[in-house]
């Protein structure tokens, strides 16, 4: 199947459409949230193929949605929101990711830009020391197989009753660091054991820590409520559940495609399988998929601990530890209220590198976020900026309350690892001041900024959209990766 | 038999092929290990791992990713890379077998899984099973 440009029909200048005519298996049109030169970047790879086939889930309500950071996945896109009818639409653990609760979090500080000048460098050193990253590397910790299970049901909590981290954070935590419905007997012994020795740890790839300052404040009003100002340094974290995640989204994909034909249900690739959310297969899924969420919401607080001691060890234990600005979810499914051709719906709201975005008054918003809308976190490339951004009523409206993950690939790793001379990379990104620390040269090539769309021209669209706001742009001085 | 790795935006495209099935699943592991460290499995190394396991599937297919998610799964738990297999049973939908590995400090790549997407074992022009298997990084 090939989708030219003269199949889309442009609905705003941001939001293009493959309609639902296109394909007889298509159940809701396919939209894309993209400026027109993004869309057409987004035609470079099977991205809109793989949306296509994501439009034909059992149980889709509105749209199959991608984000502008958009990119060709495994089955369903990267960059993909797909929401199905509560009860008995869809679960795709191929719509959630093998990464479960992929994610990000902002950390912030009360020093500047000058206060770290002479330090940067020696803090990359010390946070590449304290937090564990890298292929196959375990963490400090060796959980008991108790002791697991308490991870798996209390999330983020656990990590504070054991003393890696602060209950003030549970507030600054999409669904404050839990899933009520996490069930650790459904999560196979296989996955346990991988996750026994992983909390604490980053990992590789695209996962990583990182030391910014914010260059720009878009809108003060919103920045003041978020605890940001200019110059101001801030930590972020990017990673998610390990091989405990990619455990369980395994198992259940496996049984998931065993079980699929009983239900009647058909899907054009095995990789979108599915089963109704109310059924044996579904449900057990759905809990297991809570329980690795809340390790990855655990694991990213335990680093956040990591970070907050080496952060001491710099600085000295008199200035101020970092603070949780917010924590956010970006491969995860939940079960949300929208509106869908005008009445209220709740769904099964799948997001594999979509972030959640909603506006002012949402309820599970800390008490001083509530009147501006949820942060939003854009990590952009190793070397180019991040942003923050506000959620709003619009992508209630129009995105299942949802946004982009990120600056969105565009490169291979084989293509980024041919342009890419790493120590030449490295030594380049130290002479404009952003010091990288890194298990390897390989780690470094493969996120290089060239393999990643301009995360300024994704943001932007975001931002002219109307889906989410810009608050604050943030520039890297340390970038620490496995 | 022969492994090929072709470009994906984001993850890793692998093509195999062999002369005959079971062969398509030891070509299979070695490119798998092959990613997980660069060139290991085409170096002679002594084995001092080995671990028996048992997988049924709908089809060959599904047998293929499956196996391959096990010995993924086992080389994250026992820090090892797997790159030689022994069938003692051997259907299109059911195998046992041994797998020989070494243990490794750490892997260059990490495969968060091995995916049933663009998965289809076939037989090619030349008489060959062949199918593309696509690793999520």
């Amino acid at each position: 199947m090939k989708i030219h440009k003269t199949d889309i029909n442009k609905v705003t200048d941001y939001i293009w459409e493959i309609p639902k005519s296109f394909r007889p298996a298509m159940r809701v049109p396919a939209r894309v949230l993209a400026s027109e030169p993004l869309l057409d970047d987004i035609m470079g790879d099977r991205s809109l193929v793989q949306l296509v086939n994501v439009a034909s889930l059992p149980g889709i309500k509105g749209a199959a949605l991608v984000m502008p950071d958009v990119h060709e996945g495994y089955g369903f896109p990267i960059g993909g929101v797909a929401a199905t009818i509560f009860p008995d639409g869809a679960i795709s653990p191929g719509g959630i990711g093998y990464d479960i609760n992929c994610g990000v979090r902002l950390l912030t500080s009360n020093l500047k830009r000058d206060h770290i000048k002479d330090k940067t460098e020696a803090l990359s050193k010390e946070m590449y020391a304290q937090i564990p990253s890298g292929m196959g590397k375990g963490g400090q910790i060796r959980l008991s197989e108790q002791e697991m299970d308490q991870v798996l049901l209390k999330g983020a909590e656990w990590a504070i009753e054991k003393g890696y981290g602060k209950k003030e954070d549970l507030a600054y935590m999409e669904s404050n660091g839990r899933l009520q419905d996490a069930d650790p007997s459904l999560v196979s012994a296989m996955a346990k054991k991988r996750g026994t020795d992983q909390l604490g740890t980053i990992g590789s790839g695209n996962h990583f820590v990182e030391v910014d300052y914010i260059e720009e404040v878009y809108d003060e009003t919103i920045a003041k409520a978020y605890g940001l100002c200019k110059d101001q340094i801030v930590v972020m974290i990017h990673t998610g559940s390990r091989g405990l995640g990619h455990q369980i989204a395994t198992d259940y994909t496996k049984q998931i495609i065993t079980a699929m034909p009983r239900y009647g249900m058909q899907v054009p690739d095995r990789e979108l399988a599915c089963v109704p959310f109310n059924s044996i297969e579904g449900q057990n899924y759905f809990k297991a998929m809570c329980a690795a969420a809340n390790y990855a919401w655990c694991n990213r607080e335990i680093i956040s601990w990591e970070a907050r001691k080496a952060w001491a060890n710099i600085f000295g234990a008199k200035v101020e530890p970092l603070k949780l600005m917010y924590d956010l979810a970006h491969n995860i499914a939940k079960i949300e209220t929208h509106l869908v051709h005008g009445e209220k719906a709740q769904l099964i709201v799948h997001r594999k590198g979509a972030t959640r975005a909603f506006g002012p008054g949402f309820k599970e918003l800390p008490q001083d976020y509530k009147a501006v809308g949820q942060p939003v976190i854009i990590p952009g490339s190793m070397g180019t900026f991040s942003f923050v951004l506000a959620g709003t009523p619009i992508s209630e409206e129009l995105t299942f309350g949802s946004c982009c993950h990120g600056a969105g690939r565009r490169l291979s790793r084989t293509a980024a690892k041919k342009q890419v001379n790493a120590p030449v990379l490295q030594e380049k990104l130290k002479e404009k001041g952003i010091f990288v620390t890194a298990g390897s040269y390989k780690g470094i090539a493969e996120e290089a900024p060239i393999a990643y769309k301009d995360v300024n021209m994704v943001v932007q669209t975001i931002s002219d959209s109307g889906i989410a706001k810009k608050v604050a742009k943030l520039r890297p001085v340390a970038v620490i990766k496995g | 038999m022969k492994v090929e790795y072709l470009p994906h935006t984001a993850d890793i495209r692998m093509r195999i092929t062999a002369a005959h099935l079971q062969e398509l699943f030891h070509v299979g592991i070695i490119g798998m290990g092959n990613i997980l460290k660069e060139n290991f499995c085409l170096q002679d190394y002594p084995f001092d791992q080995k671990l028996k396991i048992e997988i049924t599937a709908s089809d060959p297919t599904c047998l293929l990713i499956d196996f391959l998610s096990e010995v993924l799964s086992v080389s994250c738990t026992e820090k090892g890379i797997f790159c030689k297999v022994i069938f003692i049973e051997f259907t299109p939908i059911k195998t046992i077998a041994e797998i020989y590995g070494k243990h490794v400090f750490g892997f260059d790549e990490e495969i968060k899984a091995v995916t049933y997407h663009e998965a289809d074992i076939f037989k090619n022009n030349d008489g060959h099973w062949e199918t593309m298997v696509v690793f999520d990084i």
